[in-house]
C-alpha cells in the first residue's frame, strides 16, 4: 500500500510541477530558467557550434556572476524561424549580414545602446558601418570573411590574381566552387566586372554562360568537405571562404590564397539583440566583454577567424598574426562587397543554379 | 543441388541488404578512430576525439540536456502510456475502434507536421520554449510507442491468473499489483527503453520546440557539421549509436513473445 501511495505522490508531485512549469511563461514574468536557477542572471546565447573560446566564456560567468546557456543554430534561416516564431527567448542572438538586415526590416532587433558598449570603437573602420546595418544601431561584427581563390602551389604554378584563372583549362576536373548559389554568380558576376547583387538579366546571363563554359572543369560544388578535398590534393583551385582556407593551410603548407583583384564578397557574424530579450543589460556587457582587447586575443586565436578588434594587435601571437590566410582578409577588406536581400531577383539565380548543376 | 544454390544466393542476397545498411554506419564508427582530420584518408588508430569529446562542456551539457529530457519524457509517457493501455484492454466502449485509431496515429503523422504543430501550439499559449516544451513534444510522440507496446503484452496475457485472484478475495489492487502488473511488466519496460531511444535520438521534432538551454545532443551534431565534418562528430554520433542500439536490443529482449504467458524470454 504504501508504495502505492509513494507513485502517486511522485505522479501529483510531477504533474503540479509540469503546469507550474508549463503555465509560468503565461501568467507571470518568470521563466523555467530564472526558477530552476534562482537568484543567478541568465544569459541565453543563440549561435553558431563552437564559435566561442570556453575559458573566455568561463572567465565571463565568473566576473559578472551570471550562467550562459548556449545553444546553437545551423543556419541563417533556421536562426529567423526561432526569433519569429516568438516563445523562445534569447537575449544575444548571432545573424549574419544579410540576415541583419532582413532582422531589421521585420523590425526584430533591438537598438543597441551603445554607451553600454564602449569597447565597439575598438573594432577596425572599415567593419563599423557595413551596408547591412549603416548605422551600426542593430548589429557589432563579430567574425569575418571573404571569398577568395584558394590554390594549390604544387599544382598551380603562377599566382592566381583573377577569377578568371579558375577558366584555366590546365584545371580541368580539379577546380572546386562553393556550393552556394550567390556565392558561385556573385563570383562569375564580379569576373565580368559586376556587382555580386546585380539583378540586371543581361549581366546574370553573362556570368551564367561563362560558369556553363566552367562547368566541365569542375570537380564538385562543394562547401562541407571543401577543406577534406583540398588537404587530400584532389582539388588544385577554387573559391574558398578565408577562414576555412586558414584551416586547409594548417594541414597543407602547400596551400595558398589571394583575393582577386576584380572583388569578392565580403561576409561577417555579429551580435545582435532580439526584440523583447528579457536581459539585454547583460547581452550588452557580454558584447562589450567581447571587445576588450585581451579577452578577444584569447577568444580569436581559439577559434581562427580574423579578429576586428583593432586594440588586440599586442595581445596576439605571432603566429595569428602572420597567418597568411587572416592577413590576406585583413589587407584586402576593402575589395568585399556584402550580399543583400535581392528579394525576387533570387528567382532567377535560382533557375539558372538549378541548370547549372545539371551540366556534368 | 537446386535448394543449395537457393540458399546461398538467398544468403548473398541478405548480406548485401545488411551491408547496404551497415555499411554507411560502419565508414562512420571507422573513421571515428582515424588520427587524421580529414576523412578522406585513414593515417592511425587513436581514441583521441573521444577523449576531447569528454572534454568539450558543451557536448557533455548537450548530453546532460538529452538524458533529463528522455528520463522525464520517458517515465511519464510510460505511466501514461501503461494506463491507457489498461483501459484500452480491458474496457469495451462505444467507437473502441476509431479511439484506438487515434492513438496509433502519430506513429504515422510525419514528424515535420508534429513538430510545426506543437511550435504553433506552444506559441499560441505563449508558453516559452525550453526544457519543458521539449519535454512535452517527446512525451506526445513516445505516448503511441509505449500504448502499443504495452498492449501487445496485455494481449497476449491470459485472464485466468488475474480471475484466479479475484475468486481468492483479492481487491483490485492487489490483483493489479501482484499479478497484472508483473505479468505486464517485461511489456512496460520494452516500452520505456523505446520511448528513452526515440526520445534520445529525436531531431526533428526537437528542433521546432527547442529554447533556451535546451540543446540535445542530436541538434548539436547537427550545429556541429557546418563546421566541417570532423571525427569528433563521427566519434559522437558512434556513441550515440551505440547507446540506442544496445538499449534498442535488451527492448527486443523483453518484447512479448507470441504465445508465452510467462515473463519474457528468460
Amino acid at each position: 500500500m504504501t508504495k502505492k501511495r509513494i507513485i502517486l505522490a511522485l505522479l501529483g508531485i510531477f504533474t503540479v510541477a509540469m503546469l507550474v512549469l508549463g503555465c509560468g511563461g503565461g501568467t507571470s514574468k518568470q521563466t523555467p530558467s530564472s526558477v530552476a536557477k534562482n537568484e543567478k542572471q541568465v544569459l541565453n546565447l543563440f549561435s553558431w557550434a563552437d564559435n566561442f573560446s570556453p575559458e573566455v566564456l568561463a572567465e565571463f560567468e565568473k566576473k559578472y556572476n551570471c550562467k550562459i546557456n548556449y545553444d546553437v543554430f545551423a543556419n541563417n534561416e533556421e536562426l529567423l524561424a526561432k526569433i519569429q516564431a516568438g516563445g523562445a527567448q534569447y537575449d544575444l542572438i548571432q545573424p549574419s549580414d544579410y540576415m541583419v538586415s532582413t532582422m531589421v526590416k521585420l523590425n526584430l532587433l533591438e537598438k543597441l545602446d551603445k554607451s553600454k558598449i564602449p569597447n565597439m570603437k575598438n573594432i577596425v573602420k572599415t567593419l563599423q558601418n557595413p551596408s547591412y546595418d549603416p548605422t551600426g544601431d542593430y548589429s557589432v561584427v563579430y567574425t569575418w570573411g571573404m571569398t577568395g581563390i584558394v590554390y594549390n602551389k604544387k599544382y598551380v604554378e603562377d599566382m592566381p590574381t583573377s577569377w578568371a584563372d579558375l577558366w584555366n583549362p590546365a584545371y580541368k576536373g580539379r577546380v572546386i566552387l562553393l556550393n552556394d548559389n550567390r556565392e558561385v554568380f556573385g563570383m562569375a558576376l564580379k569576373k565580368n566586372g559586376f556587382s555580386n547583387n546585380s539583378t540586371d538579366k543581361e549581366q546574370l546571363d553573362k556570368a551564367f554562360s561563362d560558369l556553363k563554359t566552367l562547368a566541365p572543369s569542375v570537380l564538385a560544388y562543394d562547401t562541407d568537405t571543401i577543406k577534406q578535398k583540398f588537404i587530400a590534393e584532389e582539388a588544385w583551385i577554387g573559391t574558398m571562404w578565408s577562414g576555412d582556407a586558414s584551416f586547409t593551410y594548417k594541414d597543407n603548407k602547400d596551400i595558398g590564397f589571394v583575393i582577386p583583384k576584380e572583388g569578392t564578397l565580403i561576409w561577417a557574424d555579429t551580435f545582435a539583440i532580439p526584440k523583447g530579450a528579457k536581459n539585454k543589460e547583460l547581452a550588452e556587457k557580454f558584447i562589450n566583454f567581447m571587445y576588450e582587447p585581451k579577452i578577444s586575443a584569447q577568444n580569436y586565436e581559439y577559434i581562427g577567424y580574423n579578429d576586428p578588434n583593432e586594440k588586440a594587435k599586442e595581445f596576439h601571437s605571432q603566429e595569428f598574426l602572420k597567418d597568411p590566410m587572416l592577413k590576406v582578409a585583413v589587407d584586402d577588406v576593402n575589395q568585399g562587397e556584402w550580399l543583400k536581400d535581392i528579394g525576387d531577383g533570387i528567382t532567377l539565380y535560382d533557375r539558372y543554379w538549378t541548370e547549372l548543376k545539371t551540366i556534368k | 543441388m537446386k535448394k543449395t544454390w537457393r540458399t546461398s544466393a538467398l544468403f548473398a542476397y541478405s548480406l548485401a541488404i545488411l551491408a547496404f545498411l551497415y555499411l554507411p554506419l560502419l565508414i562512420l564508427t571507422l573513421y571515428s578512430f582515424n588520427t587524421s582530420r580529414i576523412n578522406a584518408v585513414w593515417t592511425g588508430f587513436t581514441f583521441n576525439w573521444y577523449i576531447s569529446l569528454l572534454h568539450n562542456t558543451r557536448v557533455i551539457e548537450a548530453l546532460t540536456n538529452s538524458i533529463i529530457i528522455a528520463a522525464i519524457s520517458t517515465f511519464i509517457s510510460t505511466v501514461l502510456g501503461t494506463m491507457a493501455a489498461l483501459a484500452l484492454n480491458r474496457y469495451t466502449y462505444k467507437y473502441k475502434a476509431v479511439i484506438n485509431g487515434l492513438l496509433y496515429l502519430p506513429i504515422l503523422i510525419p514528424e515535420i507536421v508534429m513538430g510545426l504543430s506543437l511550435l504553433v501550439l506552444f506559441s499560441q499559449t505563449s508558453i516559452p520554449l525550453g526544457k519543458t516544451t521539449l519535454i512535452l513534444a517527446h512525451i506526445t510522440f513516445c505516448l503511441s510507442f509505449v500504448i502499443i507496446t504495452v498492449n501487445a503484452r496485455l494481449e497476449g496475457m491470459h485472464k485466468d491468473l488475474e480471475q484466479a485472484a479475484s475468486d481468492l478475495y483479492a481487491t483490485p489492487w492487489q490483483t493489479f499489483r501482484y499479478i497484472t502488473f508483473p505479468l505486464a511488466l517485461p511489456g512496460i519496460i520494452a516500452g520505456a527503453l523505446i520511448a528513452f531511444t526515440l526520445s534520445i535520438d529525436d531531431f526533428v521534432i526537437s528542433f521546432f520546440v527547442a529554447g533556451p538551454n535546451s540543446t540535445t545532443l542530436p541538434l548539436y551534431v547537427y550545429a556541429m557539421v557546418k563546421r566541417g565534418i570532423s571525427p569528433e562528430i563521427n566519434a559522437l554520433s558512434t556513441a550515440l549509436m551505440f547507446a540506442t542500439i544496445s538499449l534498442i536490443i535488451i527492448a527486443q529482449v523483453l518484447q512479448p513473445q507470441h504465445t508465452s504467458t510467462k515473463k519474457g524470454k528468460e
